[in-house]
């Protein structure tokens, strides 16, 4: 267990090298000039030249990408050109919002997605299942963003009883930030459970029908017990690992939400900063978003290979 | 005829225990069956046919230039006579603009999952025949790709080759690579053990042959539920690039682009943005609507990846 877990952690790493790698090229292949951009275009190109000395832009590119990697290993993500903080403040900055939302966003999701599977696998094709389905195809078939506008128009615009724009930190109230931050969760999290109803609907209706179930109820156990404990804790297995494998899709329409909403996110400054040239901020964004993706996923992984035995660990893949 | 068609003719083995079909013409069978019979497979392909025609002959269909302004119509909400959906900020038809907006909304969305269906099968069916060490690194490659979201390699891409039609299909499609290359592969190593293809293998055809002949045809009916599911994922994905201004090209409209142009003026006008909201919605469920028949009609089982 310890090797596979060893073994999981250091390919996970390879991953994130990996990562890292291609984002340094990829952002230096990005059209346009930061200290152009910086200077504005009446900038003299001395004041240019020099700024880009400055920056360490005159250096050959593997010079450039070596420094950057053993300053990444110290944690040290590099300072903003645009703003000249470090780009791990700044991130820090706007990962509140961003977690706030995603977060609250998962647990809308998961609050809808398991009761309305369990309900629709329990009473398939029965009129139950075809409410439950029909609301999760919806859910799956409107871009967040979208819902987002709708639910602004509605709750914050006509009903007035959520303010429409902007995010107030927890640390000012639950109840403020709640308020800010319901909307754009639930614009994220409606398409997210749907498609986790309906993996949570399939993954219960393979577990009905598997032996142990069976030999449960010919025990004469107790139905609800049954399906409680035997079903949902087998069932939950594939939710769980596609929950995190689906993050990335939250993660994307955090994005765009965030937009709506006038929220100062990761999200806005992702997309601010390349608009700037901001190099060093899209690296950093980029390597901690596919960083917490990764191990988030990993995590997941190791956790019910733990808990489940049936898992082997080594071998393929 | 295939090596597997001749299994299933002289033995009646269905290959891949019941999860594939050995033939092509079986599967176009089944998908005349289904569209005949299922209900979902009807309202979700006639609406798909729907939209598809009004995209294809906007330029015959539409009442006006999807360009012209008209400032006496400002934001109007005429429902009724001469602009049916209203106009938006400058006086433009938002039919005509919704019309001419479905042409590249459906066609980013089938030629991006079109882009990583053709890349990610590919890589897919090498990686799961051949094994060993070429299924090391492209798998590892797979890897890489998928620990990027979706949606930074989109922004990444866009940002470095610019907007334009073709770079945004690339750019939202990319995504799709790593998917379809998993799903092939683990398709392959099934049927890779399958006695038809040693059987292939006995009489003397080579990796290509098998590959392509006998292989790739085993793999078609799980990976023609993903295109479809992956479509409709596609169109919302360009939706939201659109929305966010790294769509085709600001000018152009396309149903993102028209939303996130109608958002500022939601409190005067909010048909600008919910008009196309309910195009993309109504499109996307058709197609998933119509991804569901054929998964069952397949007998496709959902996973995660999807």
């Amino acid at each position: 267990m310890r090797r596979y877990v060893a073994k999981r952690v250091a390919h996970a790493a390879v991953v994130i090298y990996i990562v890292a790698t291609i984002v340094f090229f990829a952002v230096r292949a990005i059209p346009g000039d930061p200290a152009r951009v910086l200077l504005g275009g009446d900038a003299s190109a001395e004041a240019i030249a020099a700024l880009r000395e400055d920056m360490g832009l005159t250096e050959p590119l593997y010079v450039q990408y070596f420094r950057w990697v053993s300053r990444i290993f110290q944690g040290d993500l590099g300072t903003s050109v645009f703003s000249d903080q470090s780009v791990l403040q700044m991130l820090m900055g706007v990962a509140e919002p961003t977690l706030s939302i995603a977060g609250l966003g998962m647990v809308i999701a998961l609050l809808i997605a398991i009761p309305a599977g369990i309900t629709s696998a329990v009473k398939r094709y029965q009129w139950e299942d075809y409410v439950a389905t029909g609301v999760s195809f919806l859910g799956i078939s409107m871009p967040g963003f979208w819902i987002g506008i709708v639910l602004l128009m509605v709750f914050a615009d006509q009903l007035g009883v959520v303010p429409a724009f902007g995010y107030v930190s927890f640390r000012q109230g639950i109840i403020p930030w709640l308020e800010h931050i319901a909307l754009p969760a639930l614009a994220v999290g409606l398409p997210y459970g749907g498609i986790l109803m309906r993996m949570t609907r399939s993954s219960m209706m393979e577990v009905l029908n598997e032996d142990y179930m069976r030999t449960a109820r010919a025990k004469g156990l107790n139905g609800r017990l049954i399906l409680f404990k035997h079903g949902l804790q087998n069932a939950l297995i594939p939710i769980v690992t596609i929950a995190g494998i689906l993050l990335g899709v939250l993660l994307g329409g955090v994005v765009a939400v965030e937009i709506v909403f006038g929220i100062q996110g990761l999200g806005r400054l992702l997309i601010a900063s390349i608009e700037r040239r901001d190099f060093p901020v899209i690296q950093g964004a980029v390597i901690v978003i596919s960083f917490v993706f990764v191990f988030m996923n990993l995590f997941v992984d190791i956790m019910y290979t733990s808990i489940n035995p049936r898992i082997k660990y080594g071998g393929g893949d | 005829m295939s090596v597997s068609e001749l299994f299933k003719r002289t033995i009646g083995a269905s290959g891949g225990g019941g999860k594939t079909f050995g033939v092509r013409s079986d599967l176009l069978e089944r998908f005349g069956q289904t569209l005949s019979r299922d209900l979902r497979a009807k309202i979700g392909f006639s609406v798909v046919l729907l939209f598809g025609l009004a995209a294809v002959f906007a330029p015959m269909l539409a009442p006006y230039d999807p360009m012209a302004q008209e400032y006496g119509v400002l934001m109007a909400p005429d429902l009724t006579s001469a602009h049916p959906l209203g106009t938006d900020s400058f006086g433009r038809d938002l039919l005509a603009r919704l019309m001419f907006g479905a042409r590249i909304s459906l066609a980013v969305g089938l030629g991006a999952v079109t882009f990583g269906a053709v890349l990610g099968i590919l890589i897919g069916l090498v990686s799961g025949y051949y094994g060993g060490y070429v299924d090391d690194v492209l798998m590892r490659a797979v890897d890489v790709m998928w620990a990027f979201p979706w949606l930074l390699i989109a922004i990444m891409l866009v940002a470095i080759f610019g907007q334009g039609f073709w770079n945004v299909m690339v750019a939202v499609g990319f995504a799709y690579i790593d998917d379809f290359a998993r799903l092939a592969r683990g398709e392959v190593l099934s049927i890779r053990e399958e006695e038809y293809t040693m059987a292939a293998k006995s009489v003397g055809l080579g990796d290509r042959e098998i590959i392509f002949e006998e292989v790739f045809p085993n793999t078609v009916a799980p990976l023609i539920v993903q295109f479809t599911v992956f479509t409709a994922r596609a169109i919302l994905a360009e939706s939201t690039l659109s929305f966010l201004g790294l769509g085709v090209k600001p000018t152009t409209p396309t149903w993102g682009a028209l939303l996130g142009q109608g958002r500022g003026f939601i409190t005067q006008a909010w048909w600008i943005s919910i008009v196309p909201g309910i195009a993309i919605m109504v499109t996307v469920l058709g197609i998933n609507l119509f991804g569901d028949a054929l998964r069952d009609a397949f007998d496709v089982k959902e996973t995660g990846e999807t």
